[in-house]
C-alpha cells in the first residue's frame, strides 16, 4: 500500500494518477491509491478516524477500497472533515443554504485546490469542449463575488482555461441574473454567427428563460451552441422537471437537445459527473459518468451492498480528488445502476405526498 | 362473498376514463340518491349500520378484511400484521354508544340532526350537514378516510371520495362493506382515484360539492384553498407532528417495561406514518431511568416487535431516507459522546437515535425514533416553540396525577391532543382533529327564535 507521509505527497500522487487516466482511462492503481489516501486521512482527519474506529474499519482491517467507511455528505455541515490543520484552511467551499448550519464546509489549501483543478478540467473539457470554439455565457457570479461556491470556482477555472474565448459572467453575487447583459451577449453571438455555450444552474436557466418570456423574446443560436445545466433549485426559482427545462432551452434559445449536457457535482466532492458528451449521440435514459479517478456505486439502502444492474439505490462516490478531506462519500441522491453509468432519480428525502408527518425542520 | 370482482365505485374500474362531465354527473347522482334516501334516515338507522360495518371488519374471517390483509403491501402501504392491528384499533371504537356520544359531544342533542331541539336560552336550533362533501383522501393512512365517510353518513351527506392514484383499495373495500350492509346508504357514496391537482376533474368536483375536506400535505391544502370558491366550506388538515414525553417517575409508577412497551406501540402502529405517530420521545433526566438507557431498552423492544409484527418492505426512497439519517448519526455518534445509535442489522427495520441535542427532529419514519433527554416540560415547550402550530399529539408516560400537571402547560401552549403514551395512534372516535370539532366543522346551524 502507498504510504503518504505528507499532504503534498498524497496530492502529487492523485494528480499523477489523474494525468495517467486522461491518457488511459483504464489505468491501474485506483484501489491502491484509494487505500493509501484512506490511511492518510485516517491519520489526519480526526472526525473521520473516529467514525472508522467506531466501525472497526481502519487501515489495518480494510483491504478493499469498497470497504472504506463512507461519510454522509450532510456530516460536512457540522464536522470539520479535513486533514488540514486550522491554519492551513485557506479556502472554504460551502454548499448553498439559508443558514450557516445548513451549509456544508469543505476546506482546501493550495495543494488540494490544485488537485481540484486537475480533476475538474479534463473531464469538463472531454464533455463540453469540442471543435467549435464557442463563446461562453456563464450564468454564474464571478469568483470574487462568490468565493465560497465550488461551482463558481469551477467556472472560474473553465474561463481561465478557455481564456481566448469571449465570455460573460451574467449574475451577481446573490445569483440574480443580469438579464440585459445575458441577452446582449446572446444577441451578439447570434448576429455574429458565433456559437455559444451557456453554463448555469437549473434555476439560472429558469431566470434567463423567464427574462426572455417577459420580453417575448427568443433566440435561434448558431448551430454548435451548447448548454451545461447543473441541477438544483434551492428555492431560487420555480422548479421545472428536467425534460421540460431542456425543451424550453431548445425552444427559446435554439440549443439542440443533444447539446444540452447535465453536470452532477457538489461542494463535498472534487470531481464531477456528466450525462453526455458534445458530439456524441445521447441514448435514453441519459447516464451520468464520473471520471476514472472517482468511482460511483449504487448501494441498497437496506444493506449498503451494491445493487444489481438496473436496480435503484443510494449513490456513493469514492473520489480520489478529495485528497484533503474524505474520499468515500455517501450522497443523499437516489440512482439507478447501469453497466456504464448511473441514472439520477432524485433526492432520498421524503416527499410531501407522504402526508402529514413531514416537515422540513432538519437541523445539521 | 365476494365471488365476483368488486365493481361498484368508479375506482373499481381501472380502465375507466374520468372526465369533467362524468365527475359532475356522478356528483349530481349522489346528491339525488342522498335526497331520496340517506337524508330521510334517523340517527339510529345510520348508526346501527355503521356499527354493523365495524362488526364485520373486526371479524378475522370477514372476506373484505382478508382481501385488505392479503393485498400487496405496496397497494395498502402496510404489511399484513401492521394493517391488521391498525384496523382492529380503528373499528374497536365504532360502537353505537360511541357514535351517539360523538353526536352528543358535537350537538348537545343528537336529534338536532333531524329537527329543531331547544337550547338553554329558549331558542331552538338544528344542524344541517352538507348535501355533498368531497373528501380529498390522504395517501398514507386509511383510518381518516373511514372516519370521514362515517362522519359524512352521520350528517346525511352524499360523499365523493377522491383518492390518489393507486391508493383507493382500502377505501373501496370499506365502501363495499357499506354497500353490502346497506346499499341505500352506499348509493350516496362514490370513490374515485386520480393524481391530485387534475384541474379538469377537480373543478367539476369542487363546483358540485358544498364542502371539501382535505387530509394531506400543506401544499395540497393550500392549493385547494386557492381553487375553492369562497362560499364553499373547507376543512383542511395539513402537516402535523407528534412526540412522546416520559416523566421521570413514570417507570417507577408504571414499571419500566410497560413504559418501553407503550413507546414501542406508538412507533410500530401504522409504521409511524401519519400525524399522530411520534418522531421524538423526550425522557426526563434525573429520574431512575436514564434517557440513554431508555433508548437502549427501546431498541431491544423494537427488535422484539420486529419478530411479532415485522415492519415489512418499504420503498427505496423511504429506505434511503433512513439510511441517510443513520449514516449521518453514525459519524456524529463517533464524534460526540452525546449521541448514540441502535439499529437493526442488514436492514432499516428499526433505528433508535439517542441525542443530547434537544431540538425537535423529524424522523424518516418507518420505525426510526429519536430519544432525547429533557429537564422539564417547560424546556420542551421552549425548544418546540418554532413548530408550536404544527404539533398534533403528545403521548405522556406519567402517573395519573402527574399527567394532569403536565397536560395543563401543554394544552395552554397549544397542544390539541394529549394522551397516554401507547395510545397516540388510537384516538377515540370523537377526537378533535387539530383541536377542531369533527362534525361541527362541517355543518351549518339553523336557529329558530320564537316570540
Amino acid at each position: 500500500m502507498t504510504n503518504f507521509t505528507s499532504l503534498t505527497e498524497a496530492c502529487d500522487a492523485v494528480s499523477t494518477f489523474i494525468q495517467r487516466c486522461v491518457g488511459d482511462p483504464h489505468a491501474a492503481g485506483f484501489g491502491e491509491l484509494a487505500l493509501g489516501l484512506f490511511a492518510f486521512q485516517f491519520a489526519h482527519n480526526t472526525p473521520f478516524a473516529n467514525l472508522c474506529q467506531a466501525e472497526n474499519l481502519t487501515p489495518e482491517t480494510v483491504g478493499d477500497w469498497r470497504d472504506i467507511p463512507t461519510v454522509q455528505t450532510r456530516a460536512f455541515k457540522s464536522l470539520d472533515l479535513t486533514v488540514l490543520p486550522e491554519a492551513d484552511r485557506e479556502t472554504l467551499f460551502r454548499s448553498s443554504g439559508t443558514t450557516q448550519v445548513d451549509r456544508s464546509r469543505h476546506f482546501h489549501c493550495a495543494e488540494t485546490l490544485a488537485v481540484y483543478h486537475a480533476s475538474l478540467w479534463p473531464w469538463f473539457a472531454g464533455h463540453l469542449v469540442d471543435e467549435s470554439a464557442n463563446r461562453l455565457l456563464f450564468l454564474f457570479p464571478e469568483l470574487g463575488q462568490a468565493p465560497e461556491s465550488s461551482l463558481v470556482h469551477m467556472m472560474d477555472t473553465v474561463a481561465k482555461r478557455l481564456a481566448k474565448r469571449e465570455h460573460c459572467f451574467a449574475t451577481d453575487g446573490q445569483w440574480r441574473i443580469d438579464g440585459q447583459a445575458a441577452v446582449d451577449f446572446l444577441h451578439d453571438c447570434a448576429t455574429q454567427n458565433e456559437p455559444v455555450t451557456i453554463l448555469g444552474t437549473a434555476f439560472s436557466f429558469v431566470h434567463l428563460l423567464d427574462h426572455l418570456d417577459a420580453d417575448a423574446m427568443d433566440f435561434q443560436l448558431p448551430s454548435g451552441s451548447a448548454a451545461m445545466e447543473t441541477g438544483g433549485y434551492k428555492g431560487r426559482s420555480r422548479e421545472m422537471p428536467r425534460p421540460k427545462l431542456h425543451q424550453a432551452i431548445t425552444a427559446k434559445l435554439g440549443v439542440a437537445s443533444a447539446r444540452i449536457i447535465c453536470e452532477y457535482g457538489m461542494c463535498e466532492l472534487s470531481s464531477q459527473a456528466y450525462d453526455g458528451k458534445l458530439g456524441q449521440a445521447n441514448t435514453a435514459p441519459r447516464l451520468f459518468r464520473f471520471p476514472p479517478w472517482a468511482r460511483a456505486r449504487v448501494v441498497s439502502p437496506e444493506t449498503l451492498a451494491d445493487v444489481e444492474l438496473g436496480q435503484a439505490g443510494l449513490l456513493q462516490v469514492v473520489d480520489l480528488a478529495n485528497a484533503g478531506s474524505a474520499l468515500s462519500l455517501q450522497t443523499e441522491d437516489l440512482a439507478r445502476r447501469h453497466a456504464d453509468g448511473f441514472e439520477l432519480l432524485g433526492r432520498a428525502e421524503l416527499l410531501e405526498s407522504r402526508g402529514c408527518s413531514l416537515m422540513n425542520l432538519t437541523h445539521a | 362473498m365476494p365471488e365476483q370482482p368488486l365493481d361498484y365505485f368508479l375506482a373499481d374500474k381501472p380502465g375507466a376514463e374520468l372526465t369533467h362531465s362524468l365527475i359532475a354527473e356522478a356528483s349530481q347522482t349522489l346528491r339525488r340518491n342522498r335526497n331520496e334516501y340517506l337524508a330521510t334516515l334517523g340517527n339510529e338507522q345510520i348508526i346501527s349500520k355503521l356499527a354493523e360495518v365495524a362488526n364485520l371488519w373486526r371479524s378475522p374471517d370477514y372476506p373484505l378484511r382478508q382481501m385488505a390483509l392479503d393485498a400487496d403491501p405496496e397497494e395498502t402501504g402496510f404489511p399484513r400484521e401492521v394493517l391488521a392491528a391498525g384496523l382492529d384499533a380503528c373499528f374497536a371504537d365504532w360502537t353505537q354508544e360511541k357514535f351517539f356520544m360523538l353526536l352528543t359531544q358535537e350537538f348537545g342533542d343528537p336529534t338536532r340532526l333531524q329537527s329543531f331541539a331547544s337550547q338553554p336560552n329558549r331558542t331552538y336550533s338544528m344542524v344541517n350537514g352538507p348535501q355533498l362533501i368531497a373528501h380529498i383522501a390522504p395517501g398514507n393512512l386509511p383510518v381518516p378516510v373511514f372516519q370521514s365517510i362515517a362522519f359524512g353518513l352521520l350528517l346525511r351527506s352524499a360523499q365523493f371520495v377522491k383518492c390518489a392514484s393507486g391508493k383507493s383499495l382500502l377505501p373501496r373495500l370499506f365502501g363495499h362493506s357499506l354497500h353490502f350492509v346497506e346499499p341505500g346508504m352506499a348509493a350516496a357514496l362514490e370513490i374515485a382515484e386520480w393524481d391530485g391537482g387534475n384541474e379538469s376533474l377537480e373543478s367539476a368536483l369542487f363546483a358540485e360539492a358544498d364542502c371539501v375536506t382535505v387530509n394531506g400535505g400543506d401544499k395540497t391544502v393550500e392549493s385547494i384553498r386557492q381553487r375553492l370558491p369562497l362560499a364553499k366550506r373547507l376543512a383542511g388538515y395539513g402537516h402535523r407532528v407528534s412526540f412522546g414525553y416520559v416523566e421521570k417517575q413514570a417507570n417507577e409508577v408504571m414499571g419500566t417495561q410497560t413504559v418501553i412497551s407503550h413507546a414501542a406501540d406508538d412507533i410500530v402502529a401504522w409504521n409511524q406514518h401519519g400525524c399522530l405517530s411520534p418522531h421524538v420521545i423526550y425522557v426526563e433526566e434525573n429520574g431512575s431511568l436514564n434517557p440513554a438507557r431508555f433508548a437502549e431498552m427501546l431498541a431491544g423492544e423494537l427488535e422484539a416487535r420486529n419478530e411479532t409484527m415485522p415492519r415489512g418492505p418499504i420503498s427505496t426512497r423511504e429506505s434511503a431516507a433512513i439510511s441517510t439519517a443513520r449514516r449521518f448519526y453514525k459519524i456524529r455518534a463517533a464524534n460526540n459522546a452525546g449521541a448514540a445509535l441502535w439499529e437493526s442489522e442488514d436492514s432499516t427495520d428499526w433505528t433508535v437515535v439517542h441525542e443530547d441535542e434537544k431540538q425537535f427532529q423529524t424522523s424518516p419514519l418507518n420505525r426510526f425514533i429519536f430519544v432525547k433527554p429533557i429537564e422539564h416540560i417547560d424546556e420542551v415547550l421552549h425548544v418546540l416553540e418554532p413548530i408550536r402550530e404544527s404539533v398534533s399529539t403528545v403521548g405522556l408516560a406519567a402517573s395519573e396525577a402527574r399527567m394532569r400537571d403536565l397536560a395543563l402547560p401543554l394544552a395552554r401552549w397549544g397542544v390539541p391532543r394529549i394522551c397516554p403514551l401507547g395510545q397516540m395512534q388510537r384516538p377515540p372516535l370523537a377526537w378533535r382533529h387539530d383541536g377542531r370539532p369533527p362534525l361541527g366543522e362541517l355543518i351549518r346551524w339553523a336557529d329558530l327564535e320564537t316570540a
